[in-house]
């Protein structure tokens, strides 16, 4: 029997056991069938008490790579007894390290490490406090890509500490393997790399496969298509199902992310290639135009959802779709939690009806319907073990471990092509929670799809505060057209860059 | 006072529609904590007709009803790190000894205060309300740079001082009134018999008030336990206290509404009991006053 064949069959029979549809005798049974012998009688029971296939998975398959471990604890030696700190949001892939995965790394090595999980904006405070004071609190920074030029000249490149310190180079880490649409969208500022690519959020077409069927309707290839289906769900099966759902939060970096997809989409973008915001031309009026009408196939309410809202309301069927982050999907496939587990699938965003070349913008935006939130994991200038924590980061965002949190961590995506082909995340392309059966969506939107914000040092206030305030205030009615609307951003963001 | 009966029923059912509303939201935040998450955001909302599950309690608390107690790395499959047991503990030792911290100094300068004669004291009471003007966050930053210079960033000590002195100029002037409110003539009788001050305070005045003191303890300590802003810029990993750990809830893939909810619940627990501990001096203290001479 073939590896993939026989881990495929090992998480189907561990599914269908902790959801209580295989007696225990009858998993032993096909569990010895497979080789594993006593090993499974330990799945499922002991210190587990949730009954989560990933966790079932682990306890036989979901370990570091012993190379890679015998490597860490050759090189790691030196600097045992040191403390590496990282102040990170609460995403998959650090809680997957935090929770299951970096106790491999301080068994082999003798560090220790602290992460700190906290919403985003609160990261943002604590990483702009430890660089104003220099101070070197946190040994590793999580920079969110519209921090990347904030941040960018307070961290080590890693391709220069790769170069420069080959006594402590990772054999094989492969800095090409990162998927090179995302070392441009969320690592890079001018020439430097802030970081590697971390973590890889994005927006995919989720959507109701249930519904669509039921009312003939075809998965959206353009905007047009996504409206036109959106109403026609609205129609027929509102108030208790609506065509789509959004962040619409006023004031909330989640509304901002939403309106760079539709502006992206009908061909406009945030700045041009002088520099002024141009969200306001007659692309980013049509963009906010066609959002006002989609938004009246949305839930009432949905002005006051970030991605929370939004995913809940498709976790609950209120909505049949939704453009928003991928990562989202692996939890609607849980059916512990969600109402819609295995009725929803997924597809490349709509196409846009223009584009914007990169050119075409400023401050190295790319255009591009799926907004991509990702975030790069990079070494801090003012770290008092610097080496110690390039040796982590190496080992956090290297293959193999990248795999194990796409498995652990609840089916995010990987920031590296050869994990999206590994066997262990196959194997977890089925309906469940954890699923991977997204990620080909993912990737394929990665390549061609993916649009990425401004790089800019203000970006963080613009996007966080400026222009969500404003357009939640359009969607409150305060100004009398979108024209006015824009006007009054492009009014702002001028003030804001003139400083 | 006689009442008629359909008076004393229109009272009680005011009685009970004003506890409804103000425990209305403690239930329904407990009930949460019961809930998967399908079931929290159901439309119409469940308040009772849902399948309750206690796996919020068993991922936040690492407690297993099937399989005893779990750690960090073992209750929380699938990535999520939700294991908040130590920092409810962080949570009762800084509220409790921040608590102690401002009423031992509280009630010695209150008591000066009150009684004492001396140059510029009501300039000194103005400076002490005064500190309580400036907005935190003012204070957070340079905070953030002298406990790091001393070695008091995510320490207890570190919180129990700021939340001690936070606490102080509050419990100062809750204090003094209280003090103001035993009659000086005690004071100066004791003292015609040979009494020492120390001896007056400590015999005389402090059993009297009892009362005031807990009443003074019991809003130190929560202030303390639901303070947000220097409990999130002076710690890291050591130490976290509840409201810190229970905006790690809100993750990029949405917020764990059950098991914030669970934590909150929880953390309800050590409030009420301090309230209940106190609670026969508490009426006492918060009555106090209103009967002057």
């Amino acid at each position: 029997m073939k590896d993939s064949v026989r881990k495929y069959y090992l998480a189907s029979i561990t599914d269908k056991f902790v959801r209580g549809q295989m007696g225990r005798r009858d998993f032993l049974r096909a569990a010895g069938k497979l080789g594993l012998g006593a090993g499974a009688l330990g799945m499922g029971f002991g210190n587990r008490p949730f009954s989560m296939f990933s966790n079932a998975l682990a306890a036989e398959e979901l370990t570091p790579n012993p190379e890679i471990l015998a490597w860490l604890k050759d090189v790691g030696k030196p600097f045992a007894g040191t403390t590496l700190k990282l102040a990170t949001e609460s995403t998959p892939p650090s809680n997957a390290i935090n929770g299951q995965l970096k106790k491999y790394f301080e068994e082999a090595t003798g560090i220790k490490v602290e992460i700190e999980v906290l919403p985003l904006e609160q990261v943002l405070q604590k990483l702009t406090l430890d660089v104003a004071s220099n101070l070197g609190t946190y040994d590793l920074y999580y920079i969110d890509q519209s921090w990347a030029a904030s941040f960018s000249q307070d961290v080590f490149d890693p391709r220069e500490q790769y170069s420069a310190k080959a006594d402590l180079a990772m054999p094989n880490y492969n800095l090409d393997d990162f998927l090179p649409a995302l070392v441009d969208g969320i690592a890079k500022y001018q020439d430097r790399w802030v970081g590697v690519p971390y973590d890889i959020p994005i927006f995919i077409m989720i959507y109701r496969k249930d519904i669509y069927e039921k009312l003939k309707l075809k998965v959206p290839e353009t905007l047009e298509e996504l409206y036109t289906n959106s109403k026609i769900i609205t129609d027929e099966m509102g108030p208790n199902v609506y065509g789509t759902s959004g962040q619409m939060k006023s004031g909330h970096y989640s509304l901002e992310c939403d309106w760079t997809a539709w502006l992206w989409g009908h061909g406009g973008s945030v700045f041009g290639p002088d520099g002024k915001f141009t969200g306001n031309d007659e692309k980013g009026i049509a963009a906010l135009e066609y959002w006002t009408k989609l938004k009246a196939t949305m839930p009432p309410g949905v002005d006051g959802w970030t991605w929370d809202g939004q995913g809940q309301s498709v976790a609950q069927g209120v909505a049949a779709s939704m453009l928003s982050w991928g990562e989202f999907f692996p939890y609607f496939d849980d059916p512990t939690q969600t109402k819609v587990s295995g009725l929803c699938e997924v597809a490349v965003p709509p196409r846009a009806s223009s584009l914007r070349t990169v050119k075409e913008t400023g401050y190295g935006e790319i255009p591009g319907v799926g907004h991509q939130g990702g975030s790069s994991l990079a070494v801090s200038k003012y770290s008092k073990n610097p080496d110690a924590a390039w040796i982590f980061m190496q080992w956090a965002t290297c293959a193999d471990t990248q795999a194990l949190i796409t498995t652990l961590g609840g089916g995010t995506g990987p920031t590296r092509a050869s994990v999206y082909d590994d066997p262990r995340v196959l194997a977890n392309a089925r309906v469940g929670a954890g699923t991977t059966r997204h990620l080909p969506i993912v990737r394929e939107t990665i390549a061609k799809h993916m649009g990425s914000e401004p790089d800019l040092p203000e970006w963080a206030q613009l996007s966080s505060d400026t222009i969500p305030v404003s357009l939640g205030k359009y969607f409150a009615g305060s100004y009398g057209s979108p024209k006015e609307a824009l006007d009054d951003i492009a009014a702002q963001v001028g003030e804001v860059l003139k400083g | 006072m006689h009442q008629s009966k359909s008076m004393r029923t229109f009272r009680t059912i005011a009685g009970w529609l004003v506890v409804a509303v103000f425990f209305f939201p403690i239930f329904f935040w407990t009930s949460v904590a019961f809930r998967n998450a399908k079931d929290i955001f159901s439309w119409p909302p469940k308040f009772f007709a849902f399948e309750p599950t206690t796996r919020n309690f068993e991922q936040v608390f690492g407690i297993s009803l099937g399989f005893g107690f779990g750690t960090q790395e073992t209750v929380n499959p699938g990535g999520g790190n939700f294991y908040m047991a130590p920092r409810l503990w962080d949570s009762i030792v800084v509220a409790s000894m921040s608590t102690v911290l401002a009423i031992v100094v509280a009630t010695l300068a209150a008591y000066c205060l009150s009684r004492m004669q001396f140059r510029g004291r009501h300039e000194f009471v103005n400076w002490v309300l005064s500190t309580r003007m400036m907005p935190p966050v003012a204070v957070a930053i340079p905070m953030f740079f002298i406990f790091k210079q001393f070695n008091l960033l995510d320490t207890y000590l570190g919180m129990i001082l700021v939340h001690g002195l936070m606490n102080l100029p509050l419990a100062v002037l809750l204090l003094k009134s209280f003090f103001d409110d035993i009659p000086a003539e005690i004071d100066e009788s004791a003292l015609l018999d040979g009494a020492s001050r120390w001896t007056i305070f400590r015999r005389i005045v402090l059993p009297m008030a009892k009362g005031g003191i807990a009443a003074s303890a019991v809003l130190c300590f929560i202030f303390s336990w639901t303070e947000f802003l220097f409990a999130l810029t002076l710690t890291q990993t050591g130490i976290k206290t509840v409201p810190v750990v229970s905006s790690t809830f809100v993750t990029s893939i949405g917020t764990a509404w059950g098991n914030m909810a669970a934590l909150g619940a929880a953390a309800i627990v050590p409030a009420f009991i301090v309230i209940l501990l106190v609670q026969r001096h508490l009426v006492r203290g918060l009555t106090m006053g209103s009967l002057k001479q």
